[in-house]
């Protein structure tokens, strides 16, 4: 009989390109079959997902390899997001912290949910923060 | 939040920190860089490769008058994304005390 071998990163403290490809692949499906978030991106991408997931790819690994393979304006591209809402951040980040701990040890996993909830922070600030208004906003 | 260049930048402009910022966020003034307080998405990457440890997080304490540095001159400066040599005598001005009272230029840099 056949045996199926999946490639588990759980074993490992490394952050690696096949990690980051792996995290990306498997995050971004559950991303789109989620009620809140699935809609939200479908509307912003429309068509291929390949670039995207190319352009996450390289933006993880800038960020955890320091490889400089992403340059691009994150803030802008939040900003133009057609029904963006503060609550999204939290799901986005539950997500993406549910599959880094499916993939990754706890260290591993843990290195990606830090890193993820600071940039989510600094993003819901550039996209969200008023100087008249208070923050973090009573109701989100 | 973001992370902010501080004095030891001054002088040294070593500019290792343009080429892993993912977003860009580097302007370049004569002898000193700064980051833009609304690009910055607080990842953290620049401040290991910075050989200067110039750049910190705003949530440090004291550092009022480099949060409004920087917030003043990413407007004015152009953007850096490309890393040059750095100045020949930046190794003899690093750790040099209070380089923003005597050397700081508020002129721009070359930028990219």
């Amino acid at each position: 009989m056949a045996t199926i071998t999946m490639q588990s990163f759980a074993e490992t403290h490394e952050v690696s390109e096949p990690a980051i490809r792996r995290l990306v692949d498997d995050f971004y499906v559950k991303v789109r079959a989620d009620p809140e978030l699935g809609p939200v991106f479908d509307r912003a991408i429309t068509g291929d997902w390949g670039p995207h997931l190319s352009t996450m790819r390289n933006f993880w690994s800038s960020v955890m390899l320091t490889s400089g393979r992403y340059k691009g304006n994150p803030v802008a591209v939040h900003r133009r997001v057609d029904g963006i809402e503060l609550k999204l951040f939290e799901r986005w980040l539950a997500l993406f912290d549910e599959t880094c701990r499916e993939l990754f040890d706890d260290e591993l996993a843990e290195a990606f949910h830090s890193k993820a909830g600071r940039i989510a922070e600094s993003l819901k600030l550039a996209v969200f923060y008023r100087p008249d208004r208070p923050w973090p906003p009573s109701a989100t | 939040m973001t992370f902010v260049v501080t004095d030891n930048c001054i002088k040294c402009k070593y500019m290792d920190c343009v080429e892993v910022c993912p977003v860009d966020c580097f302007y370049e003034g004569e002898n000193m860089l700064v980051i833009h307080p609304d690009e910055c998405i607080d990842c953290g990457v620049c401040v290991p490769e910075c050989p200067a440890e110039a750049i910190v997080p705003d949530t440090q304490g004291g550092l009022e008058k480099w949060l409004k540095l920087n917030a003043e001159f990413a407007q004015q400066w152009p953007n850096i994304t490309v890393k040059r040599e750095p100045p020949a005598d930046a190794k003899e001005f690093d750790g040099v005390p209070e380089k923003l009272e005597k050397y700081f230029s508020p002129k721009p840099g070359e930028g990219d």
